[in-house]
């Protein structure tokens, strides 16, 4: 795992945050507690939904606290491959060799794993075929010494299955190898990386971004929550290893709650063994004169009901 | 004292209890990957059982170990390469302008077929030369040089999965001509194809999350035709002129419901006037399916005799976008069968409410009658409420997390529980008279 060189370019694409880097969502997820979303199919189990691979979504909030702590920047992604058009012949041909012993690599690496199974397998068969003919050895020397027929009938089996350990390895080994073809997951390389003046500015955040930070920096994980009915899933450490506490629903400071909502919440979370968190800042964005004002004055309540 | 702790709470975190079982709902375990042997054989591997997770994080090193192991199993999860076999690799080509005819054709030429000459989708960008394997099935439309299209989001899912090679065209990357140019054709890295695909022709992340999402469980997803949402301002004229006759088409209607009221006053054998005395009438009443017939004053809305709206006429993102169709129907691509479910895809930053009566009816009535059938349906009350006469399904997608909610509509009017025969619980009870008699 290595720690990717600060910032991280998010990918802007259409409107939407990726993160195609698998450093980068490592070291992201590790140190600064941003788990966004798999939504890409895993390529080596591409029939189901509950494993997913790259890339990541980044909520608008997630990918706003990365660009104001410093540690990530916007690029427009879509820009940026117009670079392909002025790819230097040169860096091409070196990206290609690069691909294609990537390629070898993997194929080596396969057909010697290919390789060992089919020698465990021998391997087994060896031992198994040997121990029946000591069993059947054993047998014969129990019963008789006087059939010298059968034994000779018996012999060649010896003989058959240790063969193929000597002959088939050796022959597939020394065959020719060919390149795989990969799909790389970035484009940098062959891309140069785009420099600080084609960063975009950072994300527009809704209105619960306050509450958000707020969490985030106290080490909770979360996670979109419309699914658990919720804006934001709290997790107390990496969503991995642990179970949700609390559902987050964020509101301004003079906006009217209805009570309904909060009998609503409180049971949803009570019913789920999670407290239901209500909080905001205290200040309107028009009293702030930045987002981060507007973090440093979040409230936050929790209710849970006591189901007498 | 630090060793009885951890005991301790090992011995907690085995009881995790296991209501739930859906495993896509939560963060999985990856580590549970490990036991899978993805390079050597895929088809005979399982699924994992669901992980046991802690209630919160603790100082033990033991919890710091679990913890860093399931995040090195998902980073080689995610980190494992997409390679191509070249003995199976497919290559496709990416075509930024749209179909084109293969080089070497005249333009002129193909002209003459009408249209742009192709008779291909507009917004198919990715040309695979020499289609093999299962996936053309159900996805891409074959051109006059068997060479097949891929649309943007049918291309993104192929390259997702590993099973194509899309390479930049070299007119973009400009490679040297001739046969060097093939030999030095860029392969698109999945970055590169997110950025190129989506947002192209109306594909929205969302959507692609949706056709991923059910692609990967073995539904075939194919474009409806109100997929492009520009075309809701075209037909603005249109829709207000539907608003207009709404009234009408909501069953009964009010004229339905008048004409009703006319028919039950000049009945000469009925002597029931909600303004002069019971709403039943006196006289005599000899059972009690008439009685209730009479009661059934309150108007109802019948779903099936609602007329059929074009699919245009409904208002975005609530508007089928999706057709669906299971693995277990035939598909063949040059005559569809009917979908299996129609999908509309909500983004909820966008769309920050649930949809409002008149944008769920007019969804509902933009899709064709689906009426309860077979013996089962007949049988069971309850599911035919459920299955109605009309469904369609919302995607909702909150940051790339999709919930599915199965809109229908029920019509409880047309189940008249005092005409329906009792179950045989009641008529187990011999001596009832009431029952009998009907």
């Amino acid at each position: 795992m290595d720690n990717p060189t600060l910032p991280i370019p998010i990918s802007y694409i259409s409107g939407r945050y990726l993160l195609f880097s698998i450093d980068a969502v490592t070291y992201l997820r590790r140190e600064h507690h941003i788990c966004g979303v798999l939504i890409g199919t895993l390529s080596q189990l591409p029939q189901q939904n509950v494993f997913l691979g790259l890339p990541l979504e980044l909520m608008p909030e997630e990918a706003r606290l990365l660009v104001d702590k410093g540690v990530a920047c916007i690029v427009d992604e879509a820009k940026a491959h117009g670079g392909m058009e002025s790819l230097a012949e040169e860096d091409r041909r070196q990206y290609l060799r690069e691909l294609e012993s990537q390629g070898l690599h993997a194929s080596r690496l396969l057909s010697d794993r290919r390789d060992q199974n089919r020698e465990q397998v021998l391997k087994k068969l060896d031992e198994k075929s040997r121990a029946k003919a000591l069993k059947a050895k054993e047998k014969k020397e129990d019963k008789d010494v006087s059939s010298p027929a059968s034994e000779a009938k018996e012999e060649p089996l010896d003989l058959v299955a240790p063969e193929p350990t000597t002959s088939t390895p050796a022959s597939k080994n020394t065959g020719r190898q060919q390149a795989m073809g990969v799909t790389p997951a970035t484009s940098y390389p062959p891309l140069p990386q785009p420099n600080s003046s084609q960063h975009l500015p950072p994300p527009e955040v809704p209105l619960s971004y306050p509450l958000f930070a707020h969490l985030s920096t106290r080490g909770y994980f979360l996670s979109p929550g419309l699914r658990f009915g919720c804006q934001y899933v709290a997790y107390p450490g990496d969503p991995l290893r642990f179970h949700s506490h609390f559902l987050t629903v964020s509101s301004e400071w003079d906006e009217g709650i209805d009570l309904m909502g909060i009998v609503n919440g409180g049971r949803l979370g009570t019913g789920v063994k999670k407290g239901f968190l209500l909080g905001g800042p205290q200040k309107s964005r028009d009293e702030a004169e930045s987002e981060a004002e507007r973090v440093e004055s979040v409230r936050t309540f929790s209710i849970e009901w006591a189901g007498m | 004292m630090a060793d009885k702790d951890e005991d301790a709470i090992r011995g907690t975190s085995v009881e995790a209890t296991q209501i739930e079982t859906d495993l896509s709902d939560e963060t999985q375990d990856f580590r549970l990957l490990n036991h899978l042997n993805f390079l050597t054989d895929t088809a005979s591997s399982s699924l994992p059982k669901r992980g046991e997770k802690d209630f919160e994080p603790n100082p033990t090193e033991f919890q710091a170990d679990v913890l860093s192991a399931s995040r090195q199993a998902m980073h080689n999860a995610l980190a494992h390469p997409r390679l191509h076999n070249p003995n199976t690799q497919v290559i496709g080509i990416y075509a930024p302008e749209g179909p084109a005819p293969p080089p070497g054709v005249n333009l002129e030429d193909v002209s003459k077929f009408g249209g742009k000459g192709l008779n291909l989708h507009p917004d198919a960008c990715v040309c695979v030369p020499i289609p093999k394997g299962q996936y053309f099935k159900t996805m891409g439309q074959a051109d006059r040089w068997n060479r097949i299209w891929l649309l943007p989001e049918e291309a993104l899912f192929l390259v997702e999965r590993g099973s194509l090679d899309i390479r930049w065209p070299t007119e973009i990357t400009g490679a040297a001509d001739g046969e060097d140019a093939e030999e030095l054709s860029i392969p698109m890295s999945l970055q590169a194809a997110y950025a190129c695909f989506i947002g192209r022709g109306g594909l929205t992340l969302e959507r692609y999350t949706v056709f991923t999402g059910l692609r990967r469980t073995g539904y075939a997803a194919l474009r409806a035709p109100g997929w492009d949402d520009t075309q809701a301002e075209s037909s603005m004229d249109r829709n207000q002129e539907h608003v207009f006759r709404y009234p009408q088409r909501r069953g009964a209607g009010l004229v339905g419901v008048l004409s009703q009221v006319f028919n039950w006053v000049r009945d000469p054998f009925c002597t029931a006037s909600t303004t002069a005395g019971p709403a039943v009438g006196c006289g005599m009443h000899r059972n009690y399916v008439d009685v209730y017939r009479r009661l059934a004053m309150i108007p109802w809305y019948d779903p099936s005799l609602a007329a059929e709206r074009d699919p245009l006429d409904t208002m975005p993102p609530f508007r089928v976008v999706f057709h669906i169709f299971k693995p277990s129907t035939p598909i063949k691509k040059t005559a569809l069968p009917p979908p299996d479910f129609r999908i509309a895809v909500v983004n909820t930053r966008e769309t920050t409410s649930i949809p409002t009566l008149e944008q769920i009816g007019t969804l509902l009535e933009s899709t064709p009658l689906d009426p309860p059938r077979g013996e089962k349906m007949q049988r069971m009350l309850y599911m035919r409420l459920r299955n109605g006469y009309r469904n369609v399904i919302l995607a909702v997608v909150d940051q790339g997390i999709v919930s599915y909610l199965r809109l229908a509509d029920a019509a409880f009017g047309k189940e008249k529980l005092y005409e329906t025969q009792a179950p045989s619980s009641a008529s187990k009870r011999n001596g009832n008279y009431r029952n009998k008699k009907r």
